[in-house]
């Protein structure tokens, strides 16, 4: 009796696991039925996009996607690409994982015949597929991938048909020492980071370089140990210094908000400044006043009305919330048909030389300046000032 | 600038102080260290977390029933799991391992109910200072001890002054000769791990209320083991005065040297005074301790 339950049981198990995996995983769809993808004749240029359409992170990939859709509408909607040639979309699910990432991009090449792929938007993903993309000679657009080797090797070789959109971790640290010094006139500041955070170092060390190339001085330059709440001992040594400025480089806005609190009780009163790390809805309302006036420098995001505007048509064409990778999936394809267009022809290795030649795109992710040699852009960024609860968008910063 | 970092040093310390009580009292019954004690603090942050963020009634009573839970919690590890160890016979080892145990779960538990995110209290003090020659102390600072002070004085008077405090002291020297004479052994045991628990959730919400509420902040109660080990394992003014020294010493060691060796320094101090002076500074015989 035991044994047919058993067999039972296995059947069952079997039968469900089959109809798990009968679910496929969204891919390429048929264009004839979709009208942002034209009918495949000769005419029809494939640019493909990979990303995340599936599972816990597809919130991102999806967002990119159907900005990757509205741009090749309107490419095709204002006559296409190369005196007629209309575009065709073809999104493949990478599922955030690097071996579907990689999986996905040879598809898109050998059986779609792309001439060029957007995304991922993960650098785990992007920096396998770039050797790929150099194999197979159909250059890849990683959109939010900031991990230095997306577009060059262990080495520092470049990866030739490897691009990104945005700028690496550490380029925020040149921006911010540059504004410091340029905009701000400081000549004496404080740095604080953390020992052994990659990010935190990486950033730091940038801005000790822009800033003192400026003609500045870091008088005073603390770390903390990952996972430290209490930063007044280091304070204290900053404060004994008298720094115009505090650049504060940590990931976590709760520790930042506690390092505003603590300098302020030690009577610090000077500017704090800080990266990306600073980006949370709630770091102004923890810091509880101590971050009153300080600023720091991140990605554009929609605080451009243009790219406010098309979140909001997005948003409203397919009821997603407003997410940034929108714009990149627009601005990726753009960039794309951009590259065609000057290279008159739609040969994959073509584009990745025009795409290379690229001096400067204006796109809604802002001006993105290219440098041929890393793959690197160079892009502006906006500055983000505390007032009250919240941080609000205070002026764009240009591309340095 | 040294009194600075001397303010500070004392500030860290106050909150170790309020843990290494904790600590010292259930090791000078039980002779082991409760390592869930810093988990302990954590869930008493955790509950006024709730009662003041979800049921929004207001701070103060949220933070007693956060004391409230931490006494409630280290009463029922007490009661579940460590009492049932030493009916068993088992040796002391097996304490510390379901202590690691039952600490980890804690984390755990909070990590999956709460996420990993940091959380504040609703009730926010404004930012302001006081200066006292050439140092600042933070307001917050002050009150926090102050409350640690009048908490651990209480807590002198109950432990020399009252039965229970008597009763304490007689199983902390030989637990069977005083189930002879009387002393309800279990009953007593229970009551210190309420205390401590107590304790423990005072130290949390003092945390929370200055570095904020987070999964792991029981960690913190690894330095209050050190500090008790310092002062002397089972000596309750002995944890006091090792807690505020490691306070200092860790933010000397920050201020002057780097805050990459701050902790190189604490276990370094922890193996020398081990080396050199096991019994710790107010400790007694600990041959067979820690």
């Amino acid at each position: 009796m035991k044994k047919v339950i058993a067999l039972l049981l296995a059947l069952v198990l079997i039968l469900a696991m089959t109809a798990c995996g009968g679910e496929t995983a969204p891919e390429a769809k048929d264009p004839a039925s979709d009208p942002a993808n034209p009918p495949a004749d000769a005419d029809v240029i494939k640019i493909g996009y990979v990303s995340d359409l599936t599972g816990p992170t597809a919130l991102w990939g999806t967002a990119g996607q159907y900005g990757a859709e509205a741009a090749v509408k309107d490419i095709n909607a204002n006559g296409g690409v190369l005196d007629g040639k209309m575009l065709q979309l073809v999104p493949m699910d990478g599922k955030g994982e690097a071996a579907d990432s990689v999986s996905a991009f040879k598809k898109l090449v050998e059986e779609h015949k792309v001439v060029a792929s957007v995304g991922t938007n993960f650098s785990s993903c992007n920096i396998p597929m770039a050797s790929v993309a150099d194999e197979l000679k159909v250059p890849v657009l990683g959109t939010a991938t900031s991990n230095e080797q997306v577009t060059v090797d262990e080495n520092g070789n470049l990866h030739p048909y490897s691009f990104r959109m945005c700028f690496i971790d550490s380029y925020l640290g040149t921006v911010i020492g540059n504004y410091a010094a340029d905009n701000l006139k400081f000549t004496k500041a404080a740095l604080f980071t953390v020992a052994g955070n990659a990010n935190s170092e990486s950033v730091g060390s940038f801005i000790k370089d822009a800033f003192e190339a400026k003609g500045g001085k870091i008088v005073a330059d603390e770390q903390c140990q990952e996972g430290d709440v209490d930063f007044r001992a280091q304070l204290t040594n900053m404060k004994a210094k008298e720094p115009e400025v505090i650049f504060v480089i940590m990931n976590d806005y709760a520790k930042t908000a506690t390092f505003a609190k603590q300098a302020r009780e030690m009577g610090i009163e000077c500017l704090l400044m800080g990266h990306d790390g600073w980006d949370s809805a709630q770091l102004a309302g923890e810091a509880n006043g101590a971050l009153e006036g300080c600023l720091y420098v991140s990605r554009i995001g929609f605080n451009s009305p243009d790219a406010k505007a098309f979140g909001e048509r997005i948003s409203k064409e397919y009821n997603i919330g407003m997410e940034a990778e929108c714009l990149f999936g627009y601005d990726g394809v753009m960039w794309v048909a951009d590259a065609i267009n000057r290279a008159g022809s739609a040969d994959p290795t073509a584009v990745r030389d025009a795409l290379e030649a690229t001096e400067v795109f204006e796109g809604l992710i802002g001006t993105l300046v290219m440098d041929p040699a890393t793959h690197n852009p160079s892009m502006a960024c906006a500055l983000y000032e505390c007032s009250g609860d919240s941080f609000t968008f205070k002026e764009i910063v240009e591309a340095q | 600038m040294f009194l600075q970092q001397l303010v500070t040093g004392i500030s860290v310390g106050g909150i170790y102080a309020l843990l290494a009580t904790g600590y010292s009292l259930i090791y000078s019954l039980l002779d082991f260290s409760n390592w869930a004690h810093g988990e302990f603090a954590m869930v008493g942050a955790y509950v006024a977390i709730v009662f003041s963020t979800f049921v929004n009634i207001p701070f103060l009573p949220a933070a007693l029933l956060g004391i409230a839970g931490g006494a409630l919690i280290s009463y029922g590890c007490e009661k579940v799991t460590y009492r049932r160890i030493r009916r068993n016979g088992a040796p002391n080892m097996f304490l510390m391992i379901a202590a690691m145990g039952l600490s980890n779960m804690f984390q755990q538990a909070a990590n999956l109910i709460f996420s990993g995110q940091y959380r504040s209290y609703p009730f926010k003090l404004p930012v302001s200072t006081i200066k006292i020659g050439t140092a600042y102390i933070g307001v917050l600072d002050i009150i926090s001890l102050v409350i640690t002070a009048v908490v651990i004085v209480i807590l002198v008077y109950l432990i020399n002054k009252t039965q229970f405090g008597l009763n304490v002291r007689a199983i902390s020297c030989n637990a069977y000769a005083a189930k002879v004479l009387g002393v309800k052994v279990d009953k007593s045991i229970a009551q210190v791990f309420l205390l401590a628990g107590g304790l423990a959730g005072v130290a949390g919400i003092l945390y929370g209320m200055k570095y904020n509420v987070f999964p792991t902040m029981g960690n913190v109660g690894l330095k209050a083991f050190i500090a008790s080990v310092i002062g002397g394992l089972g000596s309750v003014p002995g944890a006091i005065v090792g807690a505020i020294i490691l306070g200092i010493l860790e933010t000397l060691v920050s201020g002057y040297i780097s805050s990459s060796l701050r902790d190189l320094f604490s276990f370094t101090l922890l193996i020398v005074l081990l080396l050199v002076k096991p019994s710790g500074l107010f400790g007694v015989d600990v041959q067979d301790k820690a």
